[in-house]
């Protein structure tokens, strides 16, 4: 259709408003409660236009274009109603642009320019109040033209649901929670209404006075802490060398949306503390070397050693936080220059079961779908997952999704926050999910409620697996699992009668004795339901680290090439000699983690090359993993930051970190998403790519890393599903792999229609497995561990950076409230926690959602973290270890100062 | 923000909670139920505690700020005790000219409370308002439903002395309409 728009004809299409038609054509009409994301909220009244036919004046963000329409935006008559309520606007307030950090990218400011407003005309009415009590955001009253922008950003966006309108007429102002100050609200400071408020009234404490938008470059890249690989825009000073401001960009996967650690904990780059030279220890102290120095000794240790012992007494780390192409640049020098396959990551410690489960079952070991696709289903089924804490932007679509009505059922032993947006949570008991699952699939088979057709169609044993499941009833199931049979009668019902389900989990399911049986349930469950291969269903873990993916996808594993290649297929072994120019590549899989380390105290793992991955800190029981290290004969490490493994190290190399280098990360939906450099590194800081290459050259071996991109292009020649991904393709948007060839659009969805990588998806049978440990009278509570919202892995990034430690500045024990009366524990109080591995001496969380018998602490803080108590129990599949579970006993120590407590919905206490 | 207060004649006021506990899963599962749960807490406590928001809240799973919004937008609901009886004096033009102000003092000095608060017995609870329409009979205050006319400073004793001896036997029962 056509319409007019100021004496002009425009193209309009139906559902349109005339603010889209006059945007789309640069026509600038002020704006300041409307936003892409909030919607129309016809609050500000500041877009006024005027249309033939129709009474005074309409809001044109919200009025729909009709044919023939004709609009005035410009003329007199409209631009003075329009100055009007500009001036009235900042008369309510205050607005001193001198000082004012939005000043420049403004709202109000643009619209006073376009207006040609110098002043109010009326008298402005200062009040002084500031709300500065949050650690990240400055709430400035005098600057709110109550656009409710961040209020519906708050509750509706990222549904954080802290900000909402107190009192009324004049009285009116945003508040958080009950009208208590921002810093002891519920605000999980994660920025989204600071990003969509159109004034300097929501601002960002951190960067006032570092400079404003316009004088600072702007940088998109990825975000290096979960696996979401939230898009982001870092905001440089290049003269300090500094990150002064993190921004959200509004594209997939994140749409804008970020949590704190993204947007907050940005300056770890910059600090002091970081490693920037090559040190090597000499009489039990590390000196500074040259860097030729450094990969000389290192060279001539690993040829010494290797000569007299075999290529397999070398054993390499990658890891799930530094980029692909560092990873591939490990895993190659490990299988091309020393010809072993011992190589491993941190993925072992998390979703490894999820990589060999889901592989076996689908023939792909990644999440089957897409983060976006969470909107478009009818029920969510989330188990073991933290998400709200762990994956915050993952949760944000898991709330709007139940806010809009997709049905949500949470299952976790410890009522986890996102248990509040659902519809149902079931508490089961700590790792029953084998019998949970099985019991409900009983249920559902009984019911009729599968999918016969997929079944029949698309998986290969759908008799034998009717029959396993036959005797799992869900009486039998109950009693093991703790959920009352109604409950589980329920869950089946709604899963079964859904139209399309999707399945998300996290290490919940994983880091269990049975982790591998765990997944493979999971992926029994979607098969029965047929909700696989298409949009909206899926079986979707939350890859943990930021490049837990990729790092998988590289290589970095000990049976596979990158792209998932065996590594005993001889065809595959033979491409791979052929394009790297080597020959005898190992024939055999490689250690895993576990195994790495346990060989070091029989003498057959002696040297060890590890890189990001802060081992002493991360595996369970912290004394076991120290004697294994210090049994080696000689450690590399290679990282950004001193932590408890340097500590062991014969050679320490200073790495770059993410925004120091280009690169790419992999994230959870599988989408290889690019990292772009925005400041230069520390000292002599150096890629990990780069000290391969020249380690390579120390044994006459070119590896072909001369940059970056020519370590990723050297990736792709041999590479498969991820073939078709260059560089120049990501620069604005990731793409999804398998992505063969550079014409290929990517895969958002995997094995479509139901085709299976594999060809059929296979079931297989699961029985339950206790938990290694269980309590006893000794040590009578089951500890859980796991991460917190304001932290990551072992607090190198976020203790670094300025505040989140302030907010969240040492580990507490959770502790339900039954337990904690019994003991005469209170939040606060310290505590001993013993396990028959270690202990650690903390403080105290009485929480609700711990349950009864249960307590739970995460492993960031050296100080007091729970891998001195984990047990190193592992998946028998994967030798992932069971960080889920273990057997403590707890003591009070002393009392604490008390602790004012609000209560739930909080991530601290 | 108020908090329940423990009464010293040894009647524990926190045994309210559970009964606006009561009270909220009677109405839980119903649409809209937070205005009348609201208005129960009100009348149950005289205000609306702090306490009651959070349990609110989170029993009835709504954000604590649209609690805490509705609460404030409507002024039925109060987040302090009130008194038994609501002392309002109109500040309006023509009371404020007729010596209102001065009415306003001598209550304030007479109950040691500002505007707003609730004196120690828990019988008097003072506020202002703007013109109550009824100018001719300037200045005027108005006791809960009840008003008084032409008031001098000196009458304001006596006036407080029949609420006093006044015993009011039941808290008011709440009026649906006036907030829905
Ligand atoms: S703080 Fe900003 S976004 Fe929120 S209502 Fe005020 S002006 Fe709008
Ligand atoms: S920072 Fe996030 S949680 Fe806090 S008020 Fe803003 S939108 Fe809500
Ligand atoms: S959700 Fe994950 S990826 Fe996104 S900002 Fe937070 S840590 Fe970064
Ligand atoms: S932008 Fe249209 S009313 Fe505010
Ligand atoms: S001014 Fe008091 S009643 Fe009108």
């Amino acid at each position: 259709m056509q319409i007019k728009l100021n004496n002009r004809l425009y193209e309009a299409q139906e559902g349109e408003t005339v603010l889209d038609v006059a945007k789309r054509n640069g026509i600038y009409i002020p704006t300041l409660c409307y936003h892409a994301k909030t919607g129309q909220a016809a609050k500000c009244r500041a877009c006024i236009v005027a249309v033939d036919g129709m009474r005074g004046f309409q809001t044109s963000c919200n009025l729909k274009v009709r044919e023939g329409m004709t609009i005035s935006s410009e003329s007199k008559e409209v631009t003075d109603a329009q100055r009007m309520v500009v001036d009235l606007m900042l008369s309510s307030g205050h607005h001193n642009c001198l000082a004012c950090e939005r000043s420049g990218t403004c709202e109000l400011q643009d619209a006073c320019y376009h207006l040609g407003i110098e002043k109010t005309t009326f008298s402005d009415h200062p009040t002084g109040i500031k709300d500065e009590s949050s650690e990240f955001i400055v709430i400035d009253y005098d600057k709110c033209i109550q656009c409710g922008r961040c209020v519906t950003a708050c509750n509706h966006t990222v549904v954080n649901e802290v900000l909402g309108f107190g009192f009324r007429g004049l009285q009116t102002t945003i508040m958080c929670d009950d009208q208590i100050p921002m810093g002891e609200s519920s605000c999980v400071q994660c920025g989204e209404c600071v990003q969509l408020c159109p004034t300097g009234a929501l601002t960002d404490k951190k960067s006032r006075g570092k400079g404003r938008y316009a004088e600072l470059d702007k940088v998109d890249t990825t975000c290096p802490y979960c696996g979401v690989g939230c898009q982001l825009t870092l905001h440089v000073d290049r003269e300090k060398n500094a990150v002064v401001r993190v921004t959200g960009r509004e594209v997939w996967p994140n749409n804008g949306m970020l949590c704190v650690k993204g947007r907050y904990g940005y300056e770890f780059h910059a600090s002091p503390k970081r490693l920037q030279y090559p040190t090597i220890r000499r009489n039990g102290k590390h000196e500074r070397v040259t860097w030729d120095e450094a990969l000389d000794f290192i060279a001539d240790r690993i040829k010494t050693t290797v000569d007299k012992h075999g290529p397999d007494v070398f054993s390499a780390l990658g890891s799930g936080r530094i980029t692909n192409e560092n990873n591939y640049a490990i895993q190659k020098f490990t299988r091309a220059v020393i010809k072993t396959n011992n190589i491993d990551h941190c993925a072992r410690t998390c979703h490894a079961p999820t990589v060999a489960g889901l592989a076996h079952a689908f023939g792909s070991g990644a999440a089957t779908n897409s983060i976006d696709e969470i909107l478009e289903t009818d029920v969510i089924f989330v188990i073991g997952s933290n998400m709200t804490e762990a994956h915050p932007v993952v949760s944000y679509y898991v709330k709007q999704a139940a806010q809009k009505g997709s049905k949500l059922i949470v299952c976790d032993p410890r009522r986890v926050d996102i248990a509040h947006w659902s519809d149902l949570y079931v508490q089961l008991k700590v790792g029953t999910d084998v019998p949970f699952l099985n019991g409900l699939m009983n249920e559902i088979l009984k019911n009729g409620w599968q999918d016969e057709t997929f079944m029949n169609n698309n998986t290969e044993n759908p008799e034998d697996m009717k029959a396993w499941v036959k005797d799992f009833t869900v009486e039998k199931a109950s009693a093991i699992c703790g959920v009352p049979v109604e409950t589980m009668l329920l869950v089946a019902k709604m899963l079964g009668e859904a139209k399309k389900v999707s399945v998300i989990y996290c290490l919940g399911i994983t880091e269990h004795v049975s982790g591998t049986d765990n997944v493979k349930t999971i992926a029994n469950l979607q098969m029965i339901l047929g909700h696989l291969g298409k949009r909206g269903g899926g079986v979707n873990p939350l890859r943990g680290q930021n490049n837990v993916q990729g790092a998988c996808d590289m290589g970095a594993l000990p049976n596979v090439f990158h792209n998932y290649q065996s590594v005993t297929n001889e065809k595959i072994i033979e491409k791979m000699e052929k394009d790297w120019g080597v020959s005898g590549l190992s024939r055999k899989e490689g250690y895993k983690l576990p195994t790495m380390l346990h060989k070091a105290t029989t003498g057959e793992t002696k040297i060890l090359f590890c890189v990001g991955d802060n081992t002493v800190q991360t595996e369970p029981n912290t004394a076991k993993t120290i004697k294994e290290i210090e049994a080696l004969d000689f450690l590399v490490v290679v990282d950004i930051f001193p932590n408890m493994t340097t500590e062991y190290a014969d050679v320490i190399l200073p790495d770059v970190c993410f925004n120091e280098d280009e690169g790419t990360y992999s994230n959870l939906d599988r989408r290889v998403q690019f990292l772009r450099k925005a400041v230069t590194a520390p000292g002599e800081a150096r890629p990990t790519w780069w000290i391969m290459q020249e380690l390579g050259k120390r044994f006459g071996v070119d590896l072909k890393f001369t940059s970056t991109n020519a370590t990723w292009e050297d990736m792709r020649k041999t590479g498969t599903i991820m073939g078709g991904i260059t560089y120049e393709r990501i620069q604005n948007l990731g793409l999804q792999w398998p992505c063969p060839t550079v014409q290929h659009p990517g895969t958002p969805v995997l094995h479509l229609n139901g085709k299976f990588t594999r060809g059929k998806g296979l079931f297989s049978q699961t029985n339950y497995r206790p938990q290694a440990e269980l309590p006893d009278a000794e040590y009578p509570f089951v500890l859980s561990t796991g991460r917190r919202l304001w932290h990551y892995h072992t607090g190198t990034q976020t203790r670094n950076s300025v505040g989140l430690e302030n907010i969240f500045p040492e580990e507490l024990l959770e502790i339900s409230p039954a337990d904690a009366k019994m003991m005469n524990v209170k939040t606060g109080d310290m505590v001993k926690a013993t396990s028959r591995r270690g202990t650690i001496t903390v403080k105290a969380w009485v929480t609700e959602r711990s349950p009864e018998g249960v307590v739970w602490c995460a492993f960031h803080f050296r100080e007091a973290h729970a891998n001195v108590l984990t047990n190193d129990a592992y998946d028998n599949v994967t030798e992932t270890p069971e960080y889920k579970a273990c057997a403590i006993k707890i003591e009070k120590v002393s009392d604490g100062v008390k602790v004012m407590e609000r209560g739930f919905r909080q991530a601290r206490p | 923000m108020e908090k329940i207060q423990k009464c010293s004649c040894g009647s524990d006021e926190e045994g309210l909670l559970e009964r606006l506990e009561e009270i909220i899963i009677s109405f839980k599962d119903k649409p809209g139920a937070l205005i009348p749960v609201l208005q129960a807490t009100q009348s149950l406590f005289g205000f609306i505690p702090e306490e009651a928001i959070l349990k609110i809240s989170e029993m009835l799973n709504e954000p604590l700020s649209k609690v805490y919004g509705v609460i404030t937008f409507y002024s039925f609901f109060s987040l302090k005790p009130r008194g038994q009886f609501l002392i309002r004096v109109c500040l309006g033009t023509a009371c404020y000219v007729q010596g209102a102000n001065e009415v306003l003092t001598a209550l304030k000095q007479q109950l040691s409370i500002d505007i707003g608060e609730t004196s120690a017995d828990k019988l008097f609870t003072l506020d202002v308002g703007r013109c109550f329409g009824a100018c001719g009979l300037a200045p005027i205050i108005m006791v809960n439903e009840e008003v008084h006319q032409w008031v001098k400073p000196s009458d304001v004793k006596k006036i407080l002395n029949t609420y006093k001896k006044q015993k009011a036997s039941t808290k008011e029962e709440i009026n649906q309409e006036e907030i829905s």
